[in-house]
């Protein structure tokens, strides 16, 4: 009995010793494995997209297997830290070179330049921004900058009321009356979500009042001060605002959807939000309507940085230090990244509102855009870039910061005191 | 020997999902080391407990966990109680139309729970329009969320709404194990609804009543879901901040601080620590009670 038990074993054993070889050896033949992170789910665009463009993708390179894990929203950004935190690095992955999309890839040392695989003639370089303190670039952007301060203006709505695009801040005052007549908000803005305020509004209103496009990098880096005038006269706006009635004091309860919901369905006459909201103002006849604007000149602003948008660089695709040191899966990343913002794709994304403008070398845009497309691009093409706050301020001060200028807009804290707070955990 | 071979399998999976991460955590907060950027660490004992005592966040978020213990122990177990006792006494018609009812929210995501009160609350949302309507002020808004004096009341309704149907159905199950015969003769000898309540059922209960309030404990101060998703980024969610969100957002989001994995290794360790203070705290109260009552 005990042979017969020991010979299965011995059999057993011979058996899976077998099948591991083949296994081996079937892999060192089989397709490269390229671990990815993508970022989407199966009811957005993004997320649609990229399975099909790997099912396509790999039918026509079976030597290359994409094994992806797609994420969206803040499980992504759980999920990064912990696939770096416990060494399951990904080859390939939606990354960013920012305070908050490259953070945690810096921290790790996961960040690998990619210069010498960007092929010139396929990307054009003018358009892709350094990255890296030595003009590194870590990822390969889905577009050109992402301007996060857009002026939403429906078009129809503000001329039914007697007015034109406003060239002032005044000028949106002056609506005040007439759009609270008509039951109407001058600007929405989805104050209930913190980082609205910073990213949306306050990036451009800084570069404004000091005529500087990079004075949050050089406060962040120790030059300015968040409690210098010209940053507690950009908070005291915030106040001003509401105080001249063109935002209201209840935008501190309006989340994202209902920012977008509200332009959408004609509640308001402007709307506060990034490039990428385009592509959610879901009503045709608004759609249509809609010029994508930079603020007006705002009452103080300096000349130097009068119409000018904040834009931070787009996120999009990159090789991991991990995936980068093997050839192999270097190689088949780099294809498949290729892939992904071909031209067909690309155009497809400028339609989805996804991107502001294509980074591809000799790109044509497409004539049949659609128009708040056509402004996005025009805007992306022709206004000042500055620096967005949350690319350089992270954690505690920006979270103190997003959270003060709530407080501010609902009269809860003056500027001086959030001034003071973001400084003093800034220099910790 | 054969007893070992056939649960070792099961302990040794428990020993590495359940019992390493919780020695992993307690030494990691008695370091400097960071996962993410690998490499040296150093031990540096208590340096993490004494920053998070000297943290005014730890303190706002420990208030909050202790106003959503209160909330648990003080509202979802009395109202579950009392509610179930109204089914076992037969009080209310429709009994199984009622019982569904308090208990459906334990059906759905507590995500979606959280979304959906969070509609509620939104500007010019049903209960600010409610407000609009009693008050004649058509401006008039539900503002509670946006001051740390207040958040947690709205939050407290949502809790109690959703958790006091699962007490509510523990009571239940373990009322009707209760021998009628028992109330029977306490009616036969003339004991009143009220003396039949607090001399018979409450002290036959008071077993459940403390598994209850451990539950209660433990899921209040691990609560993390409702409260992430009831809130919005920003002022709200800080107002709110319990010590699960104030560990998740500083291992997970504040890259100012290059020991954040350690410091919130030692934010989850607190939270277990006072789970364990608030469960023997409140043993201690059962076994109090229990012998004033016998005696």
């Amino acid at each position: 009995m005990v042979v017969v038990l020991g010979l299965i074993v011995l059999l057993l054993s011979l058996g899976m010793v077998g099948c591991r070889k083949q296994e081996a050896e079937s892999a060192a033949e089989g397709p490269v494995v390229v671990k990815a992170m993508a970022y989407g789910d199966n009811s957005n665009q993004e997320g649609v997209n990229w399975v099909r463009i790997v099912e396509t993708f790999e039918k026509e390179n079976p030597d290359i297997d994409i094994d992806y894990e797609m994420l969206y929203d803040e499980a992504y950004h759980q999920k990064v830290v912990a696939r770096l935190a416990s060494g399951d690095v990904p080859d390939m992955a939606y990354m960013g070179a920012d305070a908050r999309w490259g953070a945690p890839w810096k921290e790790a040392g996961q960040q690998f330049d990619h210069t010498d695989l960007i092929d010139p003639d396929y990307y054009d370089f003018d358009l892709i921004p350094p990255m890296g303190p030595n003009g590194e670039i870590y990822e390969i952007p889905l577009g050109t900058s992402n301007i996060t301060t857009v002026l939403y203006m429906n078009k129809n709505l503000v001329e039914s009321l007697g007015f034109t695009e406003p060239q002032t801040y005044e000028d949106m005052v002056a609506m005040v009356p007439a759009a609270q007549a008509a039951g109407l908000e001058v600007v929405t803005i989805d104050g209930a979500d913190g980082w609205a305020w910073g990213s949306c509004l306050m990036s451009a209103v800084i570069a404004r009042m000091s005529g500087d496009p990079h004075w949050v990098s050089k406060a962040v880096e120790g030059e300015n001060k968040f409690t210098d005038p010209e940053f507690v006269k950009s908070l005291d706006f915030i106040r001003q605002m509401v105080d001249d009635g063109v935002i209201s004091e209840k935008s501190v309860l309006v989340d994202y959807g209902a920012n977008i919901s509200k332009f959408s369905n004609e509640k308001a006459l402007f709307m506060v939000q990034g490039q990428w909201a385009a592509g959610g103002i879901e009503n045709p006849d608004v759609s249509k309507n809609t010029l994508m604007l930079a603020w007006p000149e705002l009452p103080g602003e300096k000349s130097a940085t009068r119409g000018s948008v904040a834009a931070a660089i787009q996120v999009g695709y990159g090789l991991t230090k991990n995936g980068a040191s093997d050839p192999a899966v270097r190689d088949a990343a780099m294809k498949f990244i290729n892939y992904f913002y071909s031209e067909p794709e690309t155009t497809q994304r400028l339609r989805d509102g996804a991107i502001v403008a294509p980074i591809l070398k000799d790109y044509n845009v497409p004539d049949d855009l659609p128009e708040i497309v056509k402004q996005k691009v025009y805007l992306a093409q022709n206004a000042m870039n500055t620096d967005v706050i949350d690319a350089f301020l992270s954690g505690d001060p920006n979270d103190a910061l997003n959270a003060g200028m709530q407080k501010i807009a609902s009269g809860s804290a003056t500027a001086e005191e959030i001034a003071e707070e973001v400084e003093s955990l800034l220099r910790k | 020997m054969i007893y070992l071979g056939m649960i070792a399998p099961a302990l040794c999976i428990y020993l590495f999902i359940v019992t390493y991460p919780v020695f992993y955590s307690i030494w990691l907060s008695f370091t400097d080391f960071n996962p993410n950027r690998g490499g040296n660490w150093n031990w540096i004992g208590l340096y993490q407990y004494k920053t998070m005592f000297q943290d005014p966040n730890f303190w706002h978020a420990l208030k909050n966990n202790l106003i959503v213990v209160a909330v648990s122990v003080f509202g979802q177990i009395p109202i579950g109680f009392a509610l179930a006792y109204i089914l076992y006494r037969k009080l209310v018609r429709g009994a199984n139309l009622f019982q569904t009812t308090v208990f459906l929210p334990h059906f759905l995501s507590t995500i979606v729970i959280g979304t959906m009160w969070k509609r509620l609350f939104q500007a010019d949302g049903p209960i600010s329009v409610l407000i609009q309507m009693i008050s004649g002020d058509p401006t008039a808004q539900f503002d509670l969320m946006l001051y740390s004096e207040t958040v947690m009341i709205p939050i407290g309704f949502a809790l109690i709404w959703i958790y006091t149907g699962l007490y509510m159905i523990i009571f239940l199950a373990n009322l009707q194990k209760i021998n009628d015969n028992l109330i029977e003769v306490a009616k036969i000898d003339g004991a009143s609804e009220t003396q039949i309540f607090f001399r018979i059922i409450v002290p036959m209960l008071s077993g459940t009543i403390l598994v209850s309030t451990v539950l209660a404990i433990a899921g209040s101060l691990r609560g993390f879901d409702l409260i992430f998703s009831i809130t919005t980024q920003g002022l709200q969610r800080n107002n709110a901040m319990v010590l699960p969100i104030f560990m998740y957002q500083t291992a997970f989001q504040n890259y100012t601080n290059e020991m954040r994995f350690a410091y919130g290794a030692a934010i989850s360790n607190a939270i277990v620590l006072i789970s364990v203070i608030l469960i023997l705290f409140s043993n201690f109260i059962s076994r109090k009670l229990q012998s004033g009552l016998e005696e």
